[in-house]
């Protein structure tokens, strides 16, 4: 049963994290696909923990949502905001 | 939705059905694994026990403490002792990259007397630092995350041989505090707070000179007696040495404790860099750089 609850979670997590990327690549406010992006490296730190990796988590949550996200606005920043098509 | 996003959407869940479908007939093993694969097994077994003897499953291991690394931590463990050359190397690439980094932006020093001579030109405007950022209620906020950030990163590093964490981890967690500190507070009044380029420059050389001085440190202690190698951490039985000091659990364990402790001021010192850097105003490098390609 608890094993079922993991890998539930796990899926779950995953689609989120999906959902999140599929948002950040076809979204064309620049800003807004960097905040997708770090909702993705959200759901992500609770996949890698489930798979028990908490190594990773710690690296991961600081790097994907903070750092990542932070170089990302700087070069939206000094360029431009909205995605041309 | 257009008929190239959809066929785009499609494609991605095709290929992540096929990819499920490969996984659930156990391509990796059962996500997550049941039990513990044998190299797993070893670590597990043998890095925080030096008395441990498991005749049945390994019988050539005679004396447990050769594979001993004084620490509860496999990971830890794996990189600072059993493939410690790999992550001294990878810590050099990252100081290389930095160094990259900072010679790309070699007029640093002008362009920030350029923005003080344009700050006392208007005097009205933006005299103290302090008046730059956010409003005043993000600045408060902000200043009370930067010590518990600080703080939590300290505790991952610290206490990275005995539970999850270590020196990138910590480091990278230790950057996100300036970084806060820049977007809610300017770049400059964190550089007058006294995070200079060139200090942070100076506190990841050092991280790096103290990594370096405990890769050469078993050589050294290795002069008073015994035939040790470059990083290692516990002695063993046919390269013997003094040791780092490893007094049980709870208290400092080998010499992984020392190499988190200088990879968090190097990493963290190191991205810190980058960050007042990147948010350097691109206007002054702009103007110098196209007079030095030519055009005007």
């Amino acid at each position: 049963m608890f094993y079922l609850l993991h890998l539930v979670m796990l899926v779950l997590m995953m689609s989120i994290g999906f959902v999140f990327a599929f948002l950040a690549i076809m979204e064309r406010d620049l800003l807004k696909a960097v905040v997708f992006s770090a909702g993705q490296a959200a759901a992500y730190v609770i996949v890698y923990y489930l798979l028990m990796s908490p190594d990773i988590v710690l690296a991961y949550a600081a790097i994907g949502v903070g750092i990542y996200s932070a170089v990302m606005i700087i070069a939206i920043k000094k360029t431009e905001r909205y995605e041309k098509v | 939705m257009g008929t190239r996003e959809k066929i785009l959407l499609a494609l991605i869940i095709i290929s992540l059905a096929l990819l499920a479908v490969i996984l659930s007939f156990g391509a990796l093993g059962a996500v997550p694994l049941k039990t513990i694969r044998p190299l797993g097994s070893f670590y597990l077994y043998f890095m925080a026990n030096n008395n441990i003897m498991i005749q049945e499953i390994y019988p050539s291991i005679t004396k447990p403490s050769d594979f001993w690394a004084a620490s509860t931590e496999g990971v830890t463990a794996i990189l600072w002792d059993y493939r410690g050359l790999d992550t001294l190397f990878e810590t050099s690439v990252f100081f290389f990259a930095i160094i990259g980094s900072v010679s790309v932006f070699r007029y640093y020093s002008a362009s920030l007397e350029e923005k003080n001579k344009k700050n006392t030109n208007n005097s009205s405007i933006n005299t103290k630092t302090s008046d730059q950022g956010l409003s005043l209620i993000v600045k408060l906020i902000t200043r009370i995350n930067f010590v518990v950030i600080i703080a939590v990163s300290a505790s991952i590093a610290f206490h990275g041989q005995l539970t999850p964490g270590g020196g990138f981890q910590g480091g990278a967690t230790l950057a996100v505090a300036p970084l806060l500190a820049i977007a809610a507070l300017s770049r400059y009044f964190v550089e007058d707070v006294g995070l200079k380029k060139n200090t942070m420059l100076t506190i990841r050389t050092l991280g790096l000179l103290i990594i370096g001085l405990l890769a050469l440190a078993p050589l050294i202690m290795g002069l008073v007696g015994g035939n040790p190698y470059i990083m290692e951490n516990q002695p063993k039985s046919w390269a013997m040495f003094i040791g780092f000091p490893s007094f049980g659990l709870g208290v400092l364990l080998g010499s992984l404790a020392f190499y988190n402790m200088a990879e968090l001021l190097a990493v963290g010192a190191g991205f810190t860099v980058v960050f007042l850097l990147l948010t350097l105003p691109e206007e002054f490098f702009k103007k110098i750089l196209s007079r030095e390609v030519g055009e005007q």
